[in-house]
C-alpha cells in the first residue's frame, strides 16, 4: 500500500497530500499548476 | 572491444587555444532575428578566438569548406559552430573538421537558432544580446575540450522485429533478403496483423493477403 | 505473409511477447515469451477436425464479432504459422483435463496439454518497433448509435461483411435482416478530428478507405444509394484524387457535413439521419438502412510497456516519437532502435511498407558494420582521490562500475561497453574523483562562469538532459513558440549528471534561478538515472533553506522532447520568478556559498 504525505509547489505554493512510497519515487506535479518542482513537507 | 584513435593528429595541440568560431545566419532562419555581423564582431574579441566568421549556411557545403580551410590555415586547434540545435548537425560538423585532422571531440556547438532566434523573433536586440553570450559560453567550453578517443563494440549481426503487422513483415523480409538474421516477434497467433482484416486495399483495390 | 513463414532468415516467434530488453546498440540482448498453444506448430497441417469437437463457442476476433470460433482456432484460413492455438482462457481446462476432445480427434497427436510457456533469449544488433495501432472504438459516441442499433457498424467490420472470406461468405447484408441494403451512409472522421471525445488529429487512411468501400459496393451492388457524410475528403496521395473522382462519377453522393444526431425507426430498423448539408446551407434528413462509422486509428493500448522496455518516447497524441520528424523519420532516441508502420502515427499500408524499408535500410547500416564507435562520455576514475565508497556503483543504472569494496577498500573498474554515459556516477561521487570524458565539472564550470560574468541576475540557469529537455527546448523553438530571453542552456547528456557541485557553483556565482530538467520518469534515457535527479534536488531544496537561501530559487521540470509547449511555459514561469528574487538574496546566497566552498 503506497503512503501518503503532504507535499508544497515550489512554484505557485500549492499544498496537497499525494500517494508517496520512498522506495519507489514517483513524478510529482503540482495539481494546481502542472509544475514538478514540488517538495515533501517532513513532519 | 577496440580503441580507435580519432584525430589524424595532423594539427599539434594545444600550443595556446586557437578556436575558430563560425557564426551561421541560416539564410534568415538566424539573421532574421539576430545581428549575425555583431556576434562574430564579439566573439572575435573573446579570449582564446583566433577568428570568426560568418557564413550564409555554415553546414553548406562552402560552409564547411570554409571551416576546413580556416582549420589549415589559421592553424585552429577548437572550433565552435553558432548555428542550429547540436542534435541536428554536430555529427556533420564533428566529420567536417576530423576529415582536416581535428579530433571530433573539439568541436562546441552554439544553438542560436531553435534556442534563441526562433524563440525570440520579434525583440532583435534581446535576441542578439543572448546570442552572444551563448556564443561566450560556448567559447568558454570550447577553451577545456579535450580530443577523446572513442571505443568500438562488435555489432551482433541479428535484428528483432517487434510486431508482425504490414510493417514488421516488410521490414524483417527486407532485412533478411539482406542477408541479415531476423526475429519477428508477433503477440496474435498469426502474422498480418489489421491488414489481414481488410477486404481490399486502395489505392489498387487488390487483396489483402 | 507467407514469404516470412518460408524465408530462411526469418525466424517467426507468433503468439510471443518481448518481456526485457538490456544491452545497447549492436548488443541488446532480449527475453520473449513464447506463450503455450498447446499445439505443436510444426506438426499441426491446420486441417480441422479438432475444431468440430470443441465445445466451446466464442467471438471470432478476427470477423469482428460477427462470427463465432471455438476455443482451439485458428485465427484465419491463410494465418501464418499455419497452425490451430487453443486460447487457455477458454478452454474448459487442461490441468486436469476437463474435457481433451481435440486431443483424441486429432490423429498426428499434435495437441499437447503439458506444454508450457517458454522464454526464448535472442542477441540482436538492432530492434524494430513496428506494433501497430488500434481501431477507435465508437461505443463511446452516443449519438450516433453504435451497439445501440445494430446497423451501425464500423468499417472494420464492413471489411468482413463484404469478404468472400467474411462471416457471410461474401453476401453482402445488413445484420437486422439478412437483406442487401438499398441506401448505406458513411459518416467520416469518427473518434478523429475531435476536441470532444475521440482523437485531435487526422487519422489518414479513413477518406481513402471510404472511397474505397464506395467502389467496392459499386462494383458489386450497382443498386445500392450510397452517400458519405464529411468534413473534408482528404484525397492527398498518388492515385488517390482519380480513385475520389471515380467513386463521384460512379454516383456516390459526397455530403459535406457531419450529422449531429442518429435515430432508428424501430420498425424498419431504418436509421435517420439530421446533418446540416454546409455546401448546400440546408438541414437534411437522410433514411438510410445502413450506417457505416468510419473510425480512426489510435496507438495501442500496451504502447506504454514497449516504450518503457526500449527507452522510447511519445508524442501527445501517443505515437511512438521520432528522432527527427522530417530528417531522422524512422530513427528513435535509442540507438540502434527504428519505427516502421503505425507505431509512429497512423498510415496507410503503402506508407507503412515505405517506412518500414526505410528502417530496415537504417538497421543496415548497423548490421552491415562489424564494430561500431561508441561515444567517448564514459567516466573516469581519479583513484587518487577515490576513498572506495562505493557510491558511483549503486547510482549506475547498468551495473557498469564493478568491484568497489569499501571494508576491503579495493576501487571501483569501469566496464565501459556496458556504461551508457549518463554521468550519474560523476554528479554523485562525493569526493569529485569521477570525471566524464567530454562533460567534466571543469567544462562545465567554465560555461557557468562565462554565462554569469557579466549581469548574472538578469539569466536563469537552465540544465537540460540531451534527451528529452533539451530537444523539448528545441520542439520549442520548432514551433516558433516565443518566451523570455533570460535562459541560458546547459546541455548535459542525463539530467543525473547535473550534480550539486553544478547547482551550488551557479547560485555561488550569483545565479538567480536554476532549473534542473530531465525526461519524464517513464521517458528516462538511462534505465532510471532521474530518480537520482529528483532525490539529489529534494536534498538541495532542504540544505538551501538551512543554508537560510529560499529553496524556490532551485526549480525541477521533467520535460519530453515533444513537450515545447511545456519548455516555453516554464521558461516564462521562471521569468516571473526571476524578477522576484532581490540582489540582497543573490549576494547572501554568494557569501553563504562562498564561505562554504
Amino acid at each position: 500500500m503506497a503512503e501518503e504525505a503532504e507535499f508544497k509547489c515550489l512554484r505557485c505554493g500549492h499544498e496537497f497530500i499525494a500517494p508517496y512510497d520512498k522506495e519507489n519515487p514517483q513524478e510529482h506535479t503540482c495539481p494546481k499548476c502542472r509544475s514538478n518542482s514540488v517538495r515533501r513537507i517532513k513532519t | 572491444m577496440l580503441y580507435r584513435p580519432l584525430g589524424k593528429e595532423v594539427i599539434g595541440l594545444p600550443e595556446g587555444e586557437r578556436i575558430g568560431v563560425f557564426v551561421c545566419e541560416c539564410g534568415l532562419n538566424i539573421a532574421g532575428s539576430v545581428d549575425c555581423e555583431a556576434v562574430r564582431d564579439y566573439a572575435e574579441r573573446l579570449p582564446g578566438v583566433a577568428l570568426a566568421v560568418r557564413n550564409r549556411y555554415t553546414c553548406s557545403d562552402p560552409g564547411q569548406e570554409e571551416i576546413k580551410k580556416a582549420i589549415v590555415e589559421h592553424h585552429l586547434n577548437r572550433v565552435v559552430v553558432a548555428s542550429c540545435t547540436p542534435r541536428l548537425h554536430e555529427p556533420t560538423f564533428r566529420k567536417c573538421i576530423y576529415d582536416v585532422g581535428l579530433n571530433p571531440y573539439l568541436l562546441e556547438m552554439a544553438n542560436i537558432r531553435e534556442q534563441c532566434s526562433w524563440v525570440h523573433l520579434h525583440d532583435r536586440e534581446a535576441a542578439t544580446a543572448k546570442a552572444k553570450d551563448i556564443v561566450k559560453i560556448a567559447v568558454a567550453r570550447a577553451r577545456l575540450l579535450e580530443p577523446q578517443v572513442e571505443m568500438e563494440v562488435p555489432v551482433t549481426k541479428a535484428a528483432l522485429v517487434i510486431g508482425g503487422g504490414v510493417a514488421g513483415i516488410q521490414a524483417a523480409l527486407d532485412l533478411a533478403d539482406a542477408g541479415h538474421q531476423v526475429y519477428l516477434v508477433e503477440k496474435e497467433p498469426s502474422i498480418g496483423g489489421k491488414m489481414a482484416q481488410l477486404n481490399k486495399t486502395f489505392p489498387t483495390m487488390d487483396c489483402s493477403i | 505473409m507467407m514469404d516470412v513463414g518460408r524465408h530462411p532468415r526469418i525466424k517467426l516467434l507468433a503468439y510471443s511477447e518481448v518481456e526485457e530488453v538490456s544491452g545497447y546498440v549492436g548488443n541488446f540482448r532480449v527475453k520473449v515469451r513464447k506463450k503455450a498453444r498447446y499445439v505443436d506448430e510444426e506438426e499441426c497441417t491446420a486441417c480441422g477436425d479438432c475444431v468440430d469437437v470443441c465445445p466451446v463457442i466464442m467471438p471470432d476476433e478476427y470477423q469482428m464479432g460477427l462470427s463465432s470460433r471455438r476455443a482451439i482456432y485458428i485465427p484465419f484460413p491463410q494465418a501464418v504459422p499455419s497452425s490451430y492455438t487453443i486460447n487457455i482462457e477458454e478452454c474448459l481446462g487442461v490441468q486436469p483435463i476437463a474435457c481433451g476432445k481435440c486431443a483424441e480427434k486429432c490423429d498426428k497427436g499434435c495437441i499437447d496439454f503439458d506444454m508450457k510457456d517458454e522464454i526464448v533469449e535472442l542477441e540482436v544488433g538492432t530492434i524494430i518497433v513496428a506494433v501497430g495501432m488500434e481501431v477507435y472504438d465508437p461505443t463511446l459516441l452516443d449519438e450516433y448509435g453504435y451497439t445501440r442499433f445494430e446497423n451501425v457498424i464500423t468499417t472494420l467490420e464492413f471489411e468482413r461483411l463484404v469478404d468472400s472470406g467474411g462471416p457471410l461468405g461474401g453476401r453482402f447484408a445488413r445484420p437486422t435482416d439478412g437483406r442487401v441494403p438499398k441506401r448505406i451512409g458513411f459518416i467520416q472522421c469518427v473518434g478523429s478530428r475531435t476536441e470532444r471525445r475521440g482523437n485531435s488529429y487526422c487519422s489518414n487512411i479513413c477518406c481513402m478507405n471510404t472511397v474505397k468501400d464506395s467502389l467496392l459496393l459499386r462494383d458489386h451492388y450497382p443498386e445500392i444509394d450510397i452517400t458519405v457524410f464529411y468534413l473534408d475528403m482528404r484525397a492527398f496521395g498518388k492515385g488517390f484524387e482519380d480513385l475520389y473522382k471515380r467513386s463521384k462519377d460512379a454516383g456516390v453522393r459526397y455530403v459535406r457535413g457531419l450529422p449531429g444526431e442518429v435515430k432508428e425507426d424501430p420498425e424498419t430498423r431504418n436509421l435517420l439521419v439530421t446533418v446540416e448539408n454546409t455546401t448546400a446551407g440546408r438541414l437534411e434528413e437522410h433514411e438510410l438502412d445502413m450506417l457505416v462509422l468510419s473510425v480512426g486509428l489510435e496507438p495501442r493500448e500496451d504502447s506504454k510497456t514497449v516504450q518503457q522496455l526500449l527507452s522510447l518516447s511519445r508524442t501527445s497524441d501517443g505515437f511512438f516519437l521520432e528522432s527527427h520528424p522530417k530528417l531522422k523519420p524512422v530513427d528513435t532516441p535509442t540507438r540502434g532502435v527504428f519505427l516502421a508502420g503505425c507505431a509512429e502515427g497512423p498510415k496507410d499500408i503503402k506508407e507503412s511498407v515505405t517506412q518500414a524499408s526505410a528502417a530496415a535500410a537504417r538497421a543496415q547500416i548497423i548490421l552491415n558494420q562489424d564494430k561500431i564507435p561508441i561515444e567517448a562520455i564514459t567516466p573516469m576514475i581519479d583513484l587518487d582521490l577515490c576513498n572506495f565508497c562505493g557510491r558511483c556503483a549503486r547510482v549506475c543504472p547498468y551495473g557498469a562500475i564493478v568491484d568497489v569494496d569499501p571494508k576491503r577498500k579495493v576501487s571501483p573498474r569501469v566496464i565501459e561497453a556496458a556504461c551508457a554515459g549518463c554521468g550519474t556516477c560523476s554528479a554523485e561521487c562525493p569526493v569529485g574523483a569521477i570525471t566524464q570524458r567530454h562533460f567534466g565539472d571543469e567544462q562545465f564550470f567554465a560555461q557557468l562562469e562565462a554565462m554569469l560574468g557579466e549581469g548574472p541576475e538578469e539569466k536563469i540557469v537552465v540544465f537540460a538532459c540531451h534527451w528529452c529537455s533539451y530537444p523539448g527546448g528545441d520542439m520549442a523553438g520548432v514551433s516558433r513558440l516565443q518566451y523570455p530571453p533570460s535562459a541560458r542552456v546547459i546541455r548535459t547528456m542525463c539530467s543525473g549528471r547535473t550534480g550539486e557541485r553544478l547547482i551550488l557553483r551557479a547560485f555561488a556565482l550569483g545565479a538567480p534561478m536554476v532549473l534542473v530538467s530531465g525526461c519524464h520518469f517513464a521517458d528516462c534515457h538511462y534505465i532510471n538515472a532521474n530518480r537520482w535527479t529528483q532525490r539529489r534536488v529534494e536534498r538541495l531544496w532542504d540544505r538551501l533553506e538551512r543554508a537560510g537561501i529560499r529553496p524556490e530559487r532551485l526549480q525541477l521540470e521533467w520535460i519530453s522532447a515533444a513537450e515545447g509547449q511545456k519548455f516555453a511555459r516554464v521558461m516564462g514561469e521562471l521569468e516571473e520568478m526571476r524578477k522576484k528574487v532581490t540582489p540582497e538574496e543573490i549576494e547572501y546566497t554568494k557569501q553563504v556559498l562562498a564561505e562554504k566552498a
